[in-house]
């Protein structure tokens, strides 16, 4: 514990002192408050369905995907590669730490500078609620399918942080495997077949989203997102110990 | 407090380290000595647990490393060859979190900090950031951190390398000074660091062990017979003649076409020197030289090195007479491990 208490207060010391971070949080926030002001004129429109805005919010537009696959490379890519490549590795791997010590401090970091960038969108509840109402539950709800599925996603890119010392290659391997695992669940749309439609439903991370946006906690996706994340962690950790072996 | 049986370690079909075997004992500072890519920092990579051997143990003050690798790791401290910090980090910011990962915390992680930048005076740099330090200054940093953990055992790979003169000095002067309480393994493919600050050397080349033994019976082994060197002024007639029927000389070599100047190898172990001049003296010869040869680590290195490898194109371990080369990028290409 005290190693992973180390690593992660390191990383995250890293993440606050890097530039990469401030420029992330800065676009972050600009796409979301531009999705956001969309979002409230759209919904200003008498002609519009109508609905509460926020539901709209998570995971109701492309932007938010696209937001959140390019946030799982970029802000894992550096986490592994840097250290293979810089060759810190040596003196952080020959400390009294295990591998899995330093896997978890470094993920915990990441999961933590993810949750650190939402942040501030909250605020967008509190416009909502200044000027009209807001059920609070499916929030909560929405914020946790942001939470469960940055988790996945961010797994997925220490992952491959982990497998290479270029932390281009790191991103590019990221991108693409999000980019799978996210058009995965898309293919239910597609299909026809009643058992693949039902698999790829399962994944379909985009009706998961939908789900939680309108409040409905289904503890299949949140399994779903713990039990993939942590299998990603494991690979993370085997790669990790493989490197002795090459 | 090191023992290492049997080391070896390969890299797919690639030997790196052949059955290496020594033992470093409590206060002692062990010097490892070979051409680039003999498999020093393979070894020394072993021996504090970042790869494991292909075959072979590594103890390290009683521990087994491959079976309990975190209570062996905390008995070590290590200087990598290439430095690695993290160079957005301030100086104490980085030991402060190095101190954490050795479990120190509060008053006692503060102490132990205190302690390694005084050591490795690093005192005016302790509030900078570390990618803004020069390569001195870093090295110090990662010595530093090598011994922030009061370790009994500390291994440094080529910890002058690629550092000034004046560096240098510093450098081997701190290590001299941990002798006294810490045992030390260092490799180097500097020879005079080895003399200044070895007890004993093993010599390693193309990952055996060739050699080992102190400075001194290595050399004496290696010169097998010492040697003395004499000058004349003049034409000294029949010199070559008289100077081998002296007793304690062995065969005489002249060494120059145009001055009369001979070496004499030794015989029984007596210093013939005494003779010479006696020799001199009844024959009205004036001496201009009498020299006791000695071998350096030098000879022994590049004749133990190279025998392996006359008849190939190029000798591949040149002698390093000087001071470190700037160079030590190509240091490493069999040793280099793809990570």
């Amino acid at each position: 514990m005290r190693a992973v208490l180390a690593t992660y207060l390191r990383e995250l010391r890293a993440y606050f002192f890097s530039p990469l971070a401030w420029v992330v949080l800065f676009f972050f926030l600009l796409i979301n408050g531009f999705i956001f002001a969309m979002i409230v004129s759209f919904l200003n429109d008498p002609r519009a369905p109508g609905g509460p805005p926020l539901e709209l919010f998570f995971g109701g537009t492309l932007f938010f995907w696209l937001t959140l696959l390019f946030l799982g490379p970029v802000l894992t890519m550096r986490l592994l590669s840097e250290e293979l490549r810089s060759g810190s590795i040596e003196v952080l791997m020959t400390a009294p730490v295990t591998e899995g010590e330093v896997v978890a401090g470094k993920y915990l970091a990441a999961l933590t500078f993810y949750l650190f960038l939402w942040l501030p969108t909250l605020a967008y509840a509190g416009i909502i609620a200044y000027h009209s109402e807001v059920d609070w539950g499916p929030v909560a709800a929405g914020y946790l399918g942001i939470l469960g599925i940055g988790a996945l996603f961010l797994a997925v890119g220490l992952f491959a942080s982990a497998m290479t010392r270029s932390q281009l290659v790191a991103a590019i391997v990221t991108f693409a495997l999000l980019i799978l695992l996210f058009s995965f669940g898309l293919l239910e749309n597609l299909l026809s077949g009643e058992t693949a439609k039902t698999v790829f439903g399962y994944l379909n991370l985009w009706s998961h989203m939908d789900e939680f946006a309108r409040g409905v906690v289904d503890s299949r996706r949140l399994i779903y997102y713990l039990s993939a994340t942590l299998f990603f962690l494991f690979l993370t950790s085997r790669a990790l110990e493989a490197r002795k072996w090459r | 407090m090191i023992e290492a049986v049997d080391l070896s370690r390969k890299y797919g079909d690639f030997t790196a380290v052949d059955g290496v075997s020594f033992a470093v004992h409590e206060g002692e500072i062990v010097g490892m000595l070979g051409p680039n890519g003999a498999g020093k920092t393979t070894t020394l990579r072993m021996i504090t647990g970042f790869l494991p051997p292909s075959s072979g143990r590594v103890t390290v003050a009683g521990v087994d490393l491959v079976e309990k690798p975190r209570a062996a790791r905390r008995e070590l401290g290590y200087l990598p060859e290439s430095v690695a910090l993290y160079p957005e980090m301030r100086v104490d910011e980085y030991l402060a979190y190095r101190a954490r990962l050795e479990g120190m915390r509060g008053p006692a992680a503060r102490e132990a900090i205190d302690e390694a930048v005084g050591r490795c005076l690093i005192e005016e740099v302790r509030h900078q950031i570390i990618g803004t330090l020069s390569k001195g200054y870093r090295q110090r940093v990662a010595l530093a951190t090598a011994i922030l953990h009061r370790p009994g055992v500390l291994v440094l790979d080529e910890p002058t390398v690629g550092l000034d003169p004046k560096q240098i000095i510093a450098i081997r002067e701190l290590i001299r000074e941990l002798r006294r309480e810490r045992t030390v393994l260092l490799s180097t493919h500097i020879l005079p660091e080895v003399e200044l600050l070895c007890d004993r050397v093993l010599i390693i080349d193309r990952g055996r062990i060739v050699a080992h033994g102190t400075p001194q019976e290595l050399r004496e082994r290696s010169l097998g017979k010492a040697a003395v060197r004499v000058g004349f002024e003049g034409r000294p007639e029949g010199a070559e003649e008289a100077l081998a029927a002296l007793p304690g000389v062995g065969a005489v070599r002249r060494l120059d076409v145009a001055e009369p100047r001979y070496l004499l190898e030794r015989e029984n172990g007596l210093d013939p020197r005494p003779e010479v001049f006696r020799l001199a003296v009844a024959r009205g010869w004036v001496l201009v030289e009498l020299v006791e040869e000695r071998a350096t680590l030098e000879d022994i290195f590049v004749r133990l090195t190279t025998r392996d490898f006359v008849g190939e194109a190029a000798p591949a371990a040149e002698p390093e007479e000087t001071a470190p080369p700037a160079d030590h990028e190509d240091d490493e290409d069999d040793e280099e491990v793809p990570s």
